[in-house]
């Protein structure tokens, strides 16, 4: 059953449309993650979810109640700030215990829940402490303390990750990651950071200028991106999008890269029916860095695996791989290889293509063939 | 001399400059405060002498006593006393019930805005300019109307109603740099719009009550154009009743008395100054820095 579904919700402020017809529908225990650049309108929709802003059109429903003209405090759920928003004349304990006190719930309840909550999330000895006197962590903690203790059917996350060192973001997303696990939440996460939406969603929603591009789970999203926009915007070093052309190659199909010597790459392609129409037409070849390798970690046994010569323009070690730089259909593109695979600059060595892992895009329309 | 002495003593010689200047014009302002408070401590037969400046030969608190109980103003010899504590009915809920509601204002025109907030908050400032002598005459006719005239009800709404447009900006500008995600966490936990407000903004707003509270006190304590307009004989406030006691003396003019009694009608706004001062400075630079 559907928890939330997002309905052909619009937005607009006077002439402009800050969203555009989305629709997004998860079930309970779902984590969407609503991702893309800054001005997307991705933190426009949490607050309408929340009921902070105002729904244009479209409906909005929570548990199959349609909630679009619901005060936030009667649609059941609860919210973690990016400035965490803690009340600073409160202490920890009276901070996650407001939103109980509001609904009237006897204070004896009160003591037991918030005495739970600080203890899943370890912050039993800062109960008595105000805001000021805690580190952003504890901050962030005290702040999913608030949320979880109202118990609500959905949680709602805006960037709750941006305000920490790299260090500590890593960690709390572990922890956020594995709170979801334990509880089962329905939980809606806004980020611009596409790592973070990898690592914690099981449904990502990539949104540009108040578009819905994709909805799908993570592995859709990375492996069959809808267009180049979710090409390049998920996954790092993201997407290989090379100019190419489709042609007829051995009663099937493959796509020709020329290299800035002038020489011609011929790469084919998986499915060949659907490139048919597709014949001596421009696309673009999207491949990822990862399924660029060198000879020897590519799969032995995969078919549709082909080596080629390329010369190498770049190498960048990261310790446990190297980043192969060449030029192909003249742009430059990323190969991961071994960092003992051998590369020397200025030189030709064999990359080996997986194009069972490659997609084509229209060059016009930029989107998925 | 090396270098660095001339450097030393030529900064030394702007210090000495400097410290001199700020006491010289320190005096200069606390001279007549000083002359009103050793006059208040001699007698008559002194004050006949004429030495302003001289300090008392028999000291005596006399004249304070007098002012306070049983000089004469108009046509009653009971001293100021009872006027003080007019003051006093005037001032308190007057600053106390501005205050509120500037808060209240505040707290609307910032995180609860609507269509056309802006000029309402214009208009209010609007009303902080309006000089008093204008409204006198339409005052009046209001508080007749009301019943409320010559009476202390009567300047308190007086008071209220000039005091809410400051108290409104103090409040505006404050709570303009209070952040709105907090009033949209206290949404989400369900507290009222009412509740908001109590629970999160007022406990947060210890510098500007107290900018707000001295600011008002003041203005509103030493006010005579309204006291002596709108409560007239036994209702009039502090000010009035000094002006009376210090205009109506008849034979010799006891100048003891008149500056123990302008002393006593200056004692509760040096009080809330000393007692909240330093809050003042630092309620006025809320904001500007990040704290």
């Amino acid at each position: 059953m559907a928890s939330l579904e997002i309905r052909n919700v619009c937005k607009s402020y006077g002439s402009v449309d800050v969203l555009k017809s989305i629709n997004i529908a998860i079930n309970h225990g779902d984590f969407l993650v609503l991702v893309g650049p800054s001005g997307c309108g991705k933190s426009t929709l949490l607050s309408m979810i929340a009921g902070l802003d105002e729904i244009t059109s479209g409906e909005l429903v929570i548990d199959g109640e349609v909630v679009n003209d619901k005060h936030p405090s009667q649609r059941d759920i609860a919210m973690v700030f990016q400035s965490y928003a803690l009340y600073p004349n409160m202490s920890v304990e009276k901070n996650i215990a407001f939103g109980l006190e509001m609904r009237g719930v006897p204070k004896a309840e009160r003591d037991k829940k918030v005495e739970s909550v600080s203890q899943m999330l370890q912050i039993g000895p800062l109960l008595k402490r105000k805001p000021a006197q805690l580190s952003g962590g504890q901050r962030q903690r005290v702040a999913m303390g608030r949320a979880l203790v109202r118990e609500p059917k959905i949680f709602l996350f805006d960037e709750p990750l941006s305000n920490l060192d790299a260090k500590l973001r890593v960690d709390m997303r572990t922890e956020i990651k594995k709170l979801h696990q334990r509880l089962g939440a329905t939980i809606v996460y806004v980020t611009h950071d596409q790592i973070e939406a990898m690592t914690l969603a099981t449904r990502i929603a990539i949104m540009k200028a108040g578009i819905l591009q994709q909805l799908g789970t993570p592995q859709e999203v990375y492996d069959t991106p809808n267009n180049v926009f979710v090409a390049s915007f998920m996954g790092s070093p993201s997407m290989n999008l090379i100019p190419a052309t489709v042609v007829a190659h051995q009663n099937s199909v493959a796509a020709r890269l020329t290299s800035p010597q002038g020489n011609e790459l011929i790469l084919p392609l998986p499915q060949p029916e659907r490139y048919q129409t597709w014949i001596d037409k421009p696309v673009i070849l999207g491949i990822r860095p990862e399924a660029i390798t060198d000879m020897s970690s590519a799969e032995p046994n995969n078919p549709w695996v082909f080596p080629a010569d390329c010369q190498v323009d770049v190498t960048e070690p990261t310790g446990a791989d190297v980043y192969v730089l060449t030029t192909l259909g003249g742009k430059e593109i990323v190969a991961r290889m071994r960092s003992n695979c051998g590369a020397v600059v200025g030189q030709k060595t064999p990359f080996a293509f997986n194009m069972a892992k490659a997609v084509l895009f229209d060059p016009q329309t930029e989107n998925r063939i | 001399m090396t270098n660095q002495e001339v450097k030393a003593s030529s900064s030394r010689f702007w210090r000495v400059l400097i410290y001199t200047t700020l006491i010289v014009f320190a005096a200069f302002y606390l001279l007549p405060l000083f002359v009103m408070l050793i006059t208040s401590f001699k007698d008559l037969e002194e004050l006949r002498q004429g030495n302003m400046l001289s300090l008392p030969q028999n000291w005596t608190i006399a004249a304070w006593i007098k002012a306070w109980g049983s000089a004469c103003i108009g046509l009653t010899c009971e001293g100021i006393n009872g006027y003080f504590w007019n003051s006093i009915k005037m001032v308190v809920p007057s600053v106390l019930i501005s205050t509120l509601l500037g808060a209240i204002n505040g707290y609307v025109l910032t995180k609860w805005r609507f269509k056309g907030d802006r000029w309402v908050f214009a208009l209010m400032l609007f009303g902080c300019f309006i000089p008093f002598q204008i409204v006198l005459i339409p005052m009046s006719q209001i508080l007749g109307n009301l019943g409320l005239a010559g009476t202390t009800t009567g300047l308190v709404l007086v008071h209220v109603t000039y005091g809410i447009g400051f108290a409104t900006l103090f409040f505006r500008n404050y709570y303009a740099a209070f952040p709105t995600e907090l009033v949209k966490a206290a949404m989400i936990d369900g507290a009222s719009f009412l509740g908001i407000f109590w629970r999160i903004l007022l406990p947060s707003s210890g510098p500007i009550i107290v900018v707000t509270v001295i600011w008002q006190f003041t203005n509103i304590w030493n006010d005579f154009l309204f006291g002596a307009s709108f409560a007239a004989g036994e209702s009039a406030p502090m000010t009035v009743a000094l002006n009376n006691l210090v205009s109506s003396s008849t034979g010799v003019k006891e100048y003891n008395v008149d500056m123990a009694a302008a002393m006593i009608a200056a004692l509760p706004t040096l009080l809330v100054y000393i007692v909240a001062g330093r809050y003042f400075v630092r309620g006025l630079m809320a904001g500007s820095v990040k704290g």
